[in-house]
C-alpha cells in the first residue's frame, strides 16, 4: 500500500469515467481517499490502456505487431517488455490449448473484413501456425514462416490487468476497469455483472457477482459481420480457419483478465475441450445462448470448483430484480 | 470422456427475458468536470458557442466524411493566466439504441489532447432516435423520467457505438479546421 493509501475515518471518493480506447469503451472505475488522488489514478490507468493501444495495434502501422509482421521474417525485430509478455503468455495458451488460441489467424480475420489490409507487409505463404514465432533472448521475436500476428484476443486482457495495477499501486482501495467486456475489478463489496442477449445485445442480463478477479465476455452482436450469408464473428478455429457462429456468447471467469480474454476464444473454438483447458487455469465458463422456447437465455456453467470470490448470481437464489 | 466434458449438455439455469433491463443509464462526469480532467492546468473557461454556416457545413462533412447533424457547436476556449491554452468541444453522438454525450480537448497545435465520455445511455426501445428522448437529459442528469436501471455498471460485452464516437470526433477536428482555428 502507498503511503496515500486510506485513512480510516475519512470519506471514500469515487470516480469512473470512460474513454475511447481500444476500439471499444473503457471505462475505469476507483475509490480512494482523497479527489485528486483517485482522478490521477484513473489518468494514469488510462495511460497505461493506451500504451498497450499503441504497441499491440494491428492497425498502427508503427506498433510492435505491425513490425513483426513486416520485418521478422527477415530478422529478430526487438520488441517492448509488455508486447514481449503478452506472446509468451499467448504461446503458453496456444500450447495449454493444443493451438485453439493461436495468434497466427490474422490473415483469415483480414480475408473476412475483420483486419484492415496492409499493402507493406510481406506476402504470407499460408503455412504455419503459433509454434512459428519465435521468442529468442532480449525481447527479440522472430518468424519461422512467413506469418501474420494479431494480439488483439489477449491484449485487451493485458491492458485491463495493467489498468488494474496502476491503480493497486496508486493507492486505490477498489477499483474496476471494464474494456468492451474484458473486465477486472477488486475491492471489498461484489459487484454484479451483466452480460448482452446474445440475440439481442440491449437486452442485459444478470449473469454472476464477483469481488476480485476478471470476466471476459466475447460475442458476435457488435463485432459481427455477414460472409457468404453466414453471420460470423471476428473468432477463428485455428484447425479449421473458419470463423465461429453468433449464437452464443461466451464469458470466462479468470484470477487476471488476460487469460479471461484469451480463454473465450478457446471457448469458442471447442467448447467440449475448453473445459478440461479451463480448470488447468484455474477459470470458469459461462456460455449464454438464447432460449428459443422462453425467449430468455439458458446459462451453460463449466462450474470449476476452487473459486473463492465467484457466486453464480442465478445458481445461488439471490435473484432480486 | 472427462467428467467435466458433460456440463455442455445441460444448460444450468435458464434466464428469463424478464429478467432483462430495459434500459440503463452511466453518468461519468459533468462538463466542470470534464474540463477540469481534460485542461487540469486551465483556470478559466469562456463559452464561446457557434452556429455554423451552411458553407462550414459542407466543409466539415467532406473534410470528415460524417454528417453534420446540428449546426451549434457547444466550444469552451480554455485559459491559463489569461492565454490560450485550446478548445473543449462538448458534443453528442446516437445511434439506434445509444445516446453518447462526450467531450473533446484539442490543444493549440490542433490535435486532439484527449476524449472524455459524459454520459452513455442506452433503451433497447426506439426512443433514440426521437429528439424529445434525448432532449429531456440536457442539462438533466439520467433518470429524472426515465425508468433507467441505473443499479447496472458492469457489463460484460462490448458497448455499442465505439463507431459513432470515432466518426464524431473526426468531425469535431473538422469542425475544428473550419470554425475554431
Amino acid at each position: 500500500m502507498s503511503a496515500l493509501a486510506r485513512v480510516p475515518g475519512l470519506a471514500d471518493v469515487s470516480y469512473q469515467r470512460a474513454r475511447p480506447l481500444l476500439g471499444t469503451l473503457v471505462e475505469i472505475a476507483a475509490t480512494g481517499s482523497d479527489a485528486a488522488q483517485v482522478q490521477r489514478a484513473i489518468e494514469l490507468a488510462f495511460d497505461a490502456v493506451e500504451t498497450v493501444h499503441t504497441l499491440m495495434s494491428y492497425h498502427s502501422a508503427d506498433s510492435d505487431v505491425s513490425r513483426i509482421n513486416r520485418d521478422a521474417f527477415n530478422a529478430p525485430v526487438v520488441v517492448d517488455a509488455h508486447t514481449w509478455r503478452v506472446l509468451a503468455a499467448a504461446q503458453a495458451f496456444a500450447e495449454a490449448s493444443d493451438g485453439l488460441f493461436d495468434v497466427t489467424v490474422a490473415p483469415t480475420l483480414t480475408r473476412l473484413g475483420f483486419l484492415p489490409r496492409h499493402v507493406d507487409f510481406p506476402r504470407i505463404s499460408g503455412q504455419g501456425d503459433w509454434r512459428h514465432v519465435m521468442l529468442l533472448p532480449d525481447h527479440q521475436v522472430r518468424l519461422a514462416r512467413r506469418l501474420r500476428i494479431d494480439l488483439s484476443g489477449i491484449a485487451k486482457g493485458y491492458a485491463v490487468d495493467l489498468a488494474i495495477q496502476t491503480l493497486r499501486d496508486a493507492g486505490m482501495t477498489s477499483a474496476r476497469v471494464n474494456a468492451g467486456g474484458d473486465l477486472r475489478l477488486y475491492g471489498d463489496s461484489a459487484q454484479t455483472v451483466h452480460v448482452r442477449h446474445p440475440l439481442g445485445a440491449t437486452t442485459i442480463v444478470p449473469l454472476l457477482q464477483f469481488s476480485e478477479g476478471a470476466a471476459a465476455t466475447s460475442a458476435g452482436y457488435y463485432a459481427s459481420r455477414r460472409y457468404q450469408g453466414r453471420q460470423i464473428m471476428p473468432v477463428i478455429h485455428p484447425g479449421t480457419k473458419i470463423a465461429c457462429d453468433v449464437t452464443r456468447s461466451v464469458t470466462v471467469l479468470a484470477q487476471d483478465c488476460m487469460c479471461a480474454d484469451a480463454l473465450t476464444k478457446v471457448v469458442h473454438a471447442d467448447p467440449e475441450q475448453a473445459a478440461v483447458i479451463l480448470a488447468r487455469f484455474n477459470a470458469r465458463a459461462f456460455i449464454v445462448e438464447n432460449d428459443p422456447l422462453t425467449g430468455g437465455c439458458r446459462v451453460l456453467d463449466t462450474a470449476a470448483t476452487g473459486q473463492h470470490h465467484w457466486h453464480a448470481r442465478w445458481g445461488v437464489g439471490t435473484q432480486h430484480v | 470422456m472427462n467428467d467435466l466434458n458433460r456440463w455442455l449438455l445441460i444448460p444450468a439455469v435458464i434466464l428469463p427475458a424478464a429478467a432483462s433491463a430495459p434500459a440503463f443509464a452511466v453518468q461519468y462526469l459533468t462538463v466542470e468536470q470534464a474540463q477540469k480532467v481534460l485542461f487540469p492546468a486551465a483556470d478559466q473557461f469562456e463559452a464561446k458557442p457557434i452556429v455554423l454556416s451552411a458553407a462550414q457545413r459542407r466543409a466539415i462533412e467532406s473534410a470528415s466524411g460524417v454528417r453534420v447533424r446540428s449546426p451549434e457547436v457547444n466550444a469552451w476556449r480554455a485559459r491559463q493566466g489569461g492565454r490560450a491554452s485550446g478548445w473543449f468541444v462538448l458534443d453528442e453522438v446516437y445511434g439506434k439504441h445509444e445516446f453518447i454525450t462526450y467531450a473533446v480537448a484539442i490543444g493549440l497545435d490542433g490535435a486532439v489532447k484527449g476524449v472524455e465520455i459524459l454520459d452513455y445511455r442506452e433503451t433497447h426501445g426506439g426512443e433514440v432516435q426521437n429528439p424529445k428522448w434525448r432532449a429531456q437529459f440536457t442539462g438533466k442528469k439520467a433518470g429524472d423520467t426515465l425508468k433507467l436501471d441505473e443499479d447496472i455498471k458492469n457489463i460484460s460485452g462490448a458497448t455499442l457505438s465505439c463507431k459513432h464516437l470515432t466518426d464524431g470526433v473526426k468531425r469535431i477536428l473538422a469542425t475544428y479546421e473550419a470554425a475554431l482555428k
